[in-house]
């Protein structure tokens, strides 16, 4: 798109829904389209509401299973140029590989046959190839078969896992991303549940616990990622780390590299810095945005992080916790706002 | 300050509310157990349509396991980010001196127009919004 005004935003993390189970079964196979229900994850579901109780649309359905109101709602409302597209699969707590695989592909199909496609004349939307890594190698297979498409931008998957994301089972996946040029994203959903582990000591009493905490799975990915040397190994991997919190980052990679100064030894295939390889490899997204009371901490906080070149904004619309492109920042100099709203995330998906 | 007659008693009844433009500001008027209420409907947070959220009671302060339900159909919850806030002061729960909604004043006045010999029953007197 070439005639976007300089408000213009690209949202990487919006979530859209089928209508009803059906809409998804249609593109399964038996056996698995007479065992598929369309549950969700199962446990910590929000005590409140999880989503936003004005984005049910008027006409019936989830939230989020409208295009057209989706469209008033986020789209047109914020200016949005670009939405990225995160399903909810949940494929990733089952522990039969085949039937997570099948699920991620029903969901491929139906994204690009609906928002990826009828109701996409104008390709603001970009959606996210859904992945069983349960089983890697048919995860590549199902990179494989969307790889071209020009409207998937990225892979997507839970960051609930039984292991951290930079061991070497997946490398069949992150070899497939590098070929497509597809950034791997993960985003929470199911920690703790089905065969994947809670990064927390045990589980969590709250769901307000359980939430805070999704940030401690991005960190051990992110940590992972570095240490085992993923992106020496693919040079060309990127990967964002989508819903994960913001403001943990300069502390941990403070931690990292100062750990690294005595322990290089234990990796010798870095070839820097841990957090030098950032800027280079790793995207994260905005909401849920950290707001301490005083916004000169939070800026900061995005100055130490590099926020410039590697925060991209989202609002997780049509969820409880949207953050409003309006309302979740403070004000920002025009030069990084315009950074972290759309120059971050055009460069990134090559949008 | 302007007198806005939003409507009869009869049209609100407990437990209802309604969101109307005055002033050109979104404002929600509430019926909670008889007494009416009006709220600014901006949440202080995001800016979210916060009237439009659920009306309902909530969790009193108690003590750690223990729960406590109360205040039902005093608490209107923000359709987004679940942030409750008091109907009857605007104040919200989690920070009730720091984070508050605009309230404005409610009053019940008689239908001028009642003939002045018939008892005038409450629930056709006129709902007054000043805002």
């Amino acid at each position: 798109m070439t005639t976007e005004s300089s408000n213009a935003i690209i949202d990487c993390d919006v979530h859209v829904y089928p209508k009803n189970p059906n809409e998804i079964r249609s593109y399964l196979a038996q056996p698995w389209k007479e065992r598929f229900n369309g549950e969700g994850r199962g446990l910590f579901t929000n005590p409140v509401h999880g989503s936003r109780r004005d984005a049910i649309p008027p006409g019936g359905g989830p939230a989020g299973s409208d295009s057209e109101f989706l469209r008033k709602q986020l789209i047109d409302q914020y200016e949005i140029a670009h939405a990225i597209l995160l399903p909810r699969a949940f494929c990733n707590l089952h522990p039969d590989p085949d039937f997570a695989t099948a699920i991620a592909a029903a969901y491929n199909d139906w994204l690009a046959d609906t928002w990826l496609g009828k109701y996409n004349e104008d390709g603001v939307f970009k959606g996210s190839i859904t992945i069983a890594h349960q089983d890697p190698t048919a995860a590549a297979r199902e990179i494989e078969r969307w790889g071209d498409h020009p409207h998937f931008v990225q892979v997507m998957t839970d960051s609930g896992a039984r292991a951290p994301f930079g061991q070497r089972q997946y490398y069949p996946i992150y070899e497939a991303c590098e070929r497509y040029g597809l950034p791997f994203a993960m985003h929470p959903g199911t920690d703790g549940m089905g065969i994947n582990i809670q990064p927390s000591p045990g589980y969590p009493t709250h769901y307000i616990e359980w939430h805070t905490c999704l940030s401690l799975g991005f960190q051990a990915h992110l940590v992972s990622f570095i240490s085992e040397g993923v992106f020496e190994r693919f040079p060309n991997l990127k990967i964002v780390l989508t819903e994960g919190g913001v403001s943990w980052l300069p502390a941990l990679m403070w931690r990292l590299d100062q750990e690294y100064k005595g322990l290089r030894y234990e990796v010798p295939w870095l070839k820097k810095k841990p957090s030098e390889y950032l800027r280079d490899h790793v995207r994260i997204t905005s909401q849920p945005l950290e707001r301490p009371d005083n916004d000169k901490h939070l800026l900061q906080t995005l100055e130490m992080m590099d926020a410039e070149h590697i925060l991209m904004f989202s609002s997780d619309y049509p969820h409880w916790d949207f953050d409003s492109p309006k309302m979740a920042f403070p004000k920002l100099s025009e030069s990084l706002r315009k950074r972290i709203f759309y120059e971050n995330a055009k460069e990134f998906y090559k949008l | 300050m302007g007198r806005h007659v939003i409507g009869k008693v009869s049209e609100l009844p407990p437990g209802s509310n309604k969101i109307l433009a005055l002033k050109n500001r979104s404002i929600g008027v509430f019926n909670v157990n008889g007494e009416f209420y009006a709220l600014r409907n901006t949440c202080p947070h995001q800016g979210a349509p916060l009237c439009k959220g659920d009306v309902r009671g909530t969790t009193l302060p108690s003590k750690p396991g223990e729960y406590i339900y109360g205040q039902e159909g005093e608490i209107v919850r923000c359709p987004w980010h679940g942030w409750e806030f008091n109907i009857k002061d605007g104040r919200s729960i989690f920070d009730p001196n720091k984070c508050l909604v605009k309230t404005y004043e409610v009053e019940i006045e008689q239908e001028p127009s009642a003939v002045e010999t018939f008892p005038v029953k409450i629930e056709f007197n006129n709902i007054v919004v000043y805002v």
